[in-house]
């Protein structure tokens, strides 16, 4: 890797990691939840181009077209369905679980600043997952396709199994209000 | 990454030309597209249509009638609506635009270029997950909808917003779909790939995969909100739906979006089903050796496509004074109860004749 691109790359996941901090702040901060969501697309897509600064294409498109795409639209819908507003919201108090959380979320981010101070992460692999090894294997795609549809086919039939008996729950939760009702 | 600070430079200019004359194009679709869609329906309706905006004098067929309107958008005076809500109001057309110029440049245009010993290919960016890039970027139009919409405080635009979202989240489980058929014959999510595979007209998706094709073009409509599927801007009903208090620049911008995401999948489809930049029976990157000068090939090719997409585009004109619009039961059970079995049987089949063919 040439000096230039090294330096680019650099300067990429630096200013993406900042504005990707501000933005998760943003959307925690917001008083308005329509302004939390629209904040959180923007935080996932972010987190996307992360990844595909990775060279990580497939982890970066999926990311984008299920949660950024999907999921906070969902979102995004209920908020203004129920039109939210935002004097009907508490705002940030104190009471026993925000403390709670917020400690617990202090002290997981002081022990992951803490690991990567301290030099190499665990957890990362022998390190023989590099760009290159993954372009001489077929391609990110094809072999995230290969893990899973082999080593990993029961754990992903049952993540599938469990999304439909999700969905069955909630097709029966729907459907009980309106027994009594003429179709 | 392996680049040379050589390599860099070049694909660093390259990309940074490509994409400008892409844009200068997209930014040329939406004049076009607006007189063309007023004078095919008079013709199909035996009127004249805009034919007198002219320039000295001259009228050459209203061509100028685009330039006026677009004159006219310009400066009108922009009304903010009382009671809304400024920031996302004024963000909304931005979110609108952004995905469908995002898209447009996974598209391949044209069979790889030699410049100075360079091999440039003829998309902005060479995307090797075209697809699921295109797909992903494209979940994200929902939002330029919905926002506006909610952003206007007004009924009839929130209604408008609602609709559209409900519509464009379940049809694109569809497209999806459809296209999952195509990805298992030419074995690749990459568009150049696939294009690539297409040499010979038999060899074209519409071909291989004809319920694909027909999932696509319904699904096609229904993302753009085009009729018969545009329930969100139904004038009969919701004034005009999530643009309602939208006006000047802004409301051109929703224009822009709509028309550039027409232009774009209409490039899809004849990416995917018509064979991109193919010519039927004929090798496009020959025409180089054959002519002596290099980029012949690649302007062909791109008069292909674009032809191509041409058609699509006409498509949409054509349907649009032919087919009245759906009921929102209608296009809800049309794409839930339809489109998605007939795509998910869609999958299967294929896979099946695919295994059959490679393990007989």
């Amino acid at each position: 890797m040439s000096e230039l691109s090294n330096f680019m790359s650099h300067a990429v996941f630096h200013a993406l990691a900042g504005l990707i901090t501000l933005v998760s702040l943003m959307v925690v901060a917001s008083k308005h939840p329509v302004k939390s969501a629209v904040f959180l697309v923007v935080d996932l897509f972010l987190l996307a181009a992360v990844y595909a600064t990775l060279e990580s294409h497939f982890v970066a498109a999926i990311q984008v077209l299920v949660y950024a795409g999907a999921v906070v639209v969902l979102f995004l819908f209920v908020i203004m369905l129920l039109n939210l507003q935002p004097d009907q919201l508490r705002g940030l108090r104190f009471n026993a679980p925000e403390a709670v959380t917020l400690i617990l979320s202090l002290i997981g981010m002081f022990i992951m600043i803490g690991v990567s101070v301290a030099g190499k992460p665990t957890g990362l692999g022998d390190g023989s997952l590099t760009v290159e090894a993954i372009a001489d294997g077929g391609g990110n795609t094809y072999l995230v396709a290969m893990k899973l549809l082999t080593d990993f086919i029961w754990p992903f039939e049952l993540a599938s199994v469990l999304i439909l008996l999700a969905i069955v729950a909630a097709v029966v939760i729907a459907k009980k209000d309106h027994k009594d009702q003429p179709a | 990454m392996g680049l040379t600070a050589d390599e860099f430079t070049v694909q660093f200019i390259s990309t940074l030309l490509k994409f400008s004359i892409l844009a200068v194009i997209l930014l040329q679709v939406p004049p076009i597209m607006v007189l063309v869609e007023r004078r095919i329906p008079a013709f199909m309706q035996r009127r004249k249509g805009p034919n007198r905006v002219g320039l000295f004098g001259f009228r050459i067929y209203g061509v100028l009638q685009s330039l006026a309107d677009t004159i006219k958008l310009i400066f009108k005076e922009e009304v903010v609506p009382t009671g809304a809500h400024k920031a996302f109001y004024h963000l909304a057309p931005v979110f609108a635009v952004f995905p469908a110029l995002m898209i447009a440049m996974a598209i391949p245009y044209g069979p790889d270029i030699q410049v100075f010993g360079h091999t440039i290919p003829l998309s902005v960016v060479r995307v090797d997950v075209g697809f699921l890039f295109i797909f992903a970027i494209s979940s994200l139009a929902v939002y330029g909808v919905t926002i506006a919409g909610w952003a206007s405080n007004n009924k009839y635009a929130l209604l408008g917003s609602l609709r559209a979202s409900a519509q464009m989240i379940s049809y694109e489980i569809p497209l999806g779909m459809s296209l999952i058929p195509i990805v298992l014959i030419y074995g690749s999510l990459d568009l150049n790939k696939i294009v690539e595979a297409q040499t010979h007209i038999w060899k074209w998706g519409i071909f291989l995969s004809p319920i694909s094709f027909v999932l696509f073009l319904i699904a096609m409509f229904a993302e753009t909100n085009r009729t018969p599927f545009d329930l969100s801007e139904a004038e009969g009903e919701l004034v005009a739906g999530f643009h309602t208090e939208y006006n000047s620049t802004k409301f051109a911008a929703f224009f822009l979006g709509e028309y550039v995401s027409m232009f774009v999948l209409s490039c899809l489809a004849s990416t995917v089903f018509l064979g991109g930049w193919q010519v039927p029976f004929f090798d496009v990157r020959s025409l180089d050796q054959l002519v002596g000068f290099t980029g012949v090939g690649a302007f062909v090719g791109f008069g292909s496509l674009f032809m191509k997409a041409a058609f699509f585009m006409w498509l949409y004109v054509w349907v649009r004074w032919t087919i009245p619009r759906f009921r929102y039961d209608q296009l809800m059970s049309l794409g839930w109860k339809f489109m998605i079995p007939l795509g998910l049987i869609n999958v299967v089949v294929t896979a099946l004749a695919l295994a059959a063919v490679r393990f007989s």
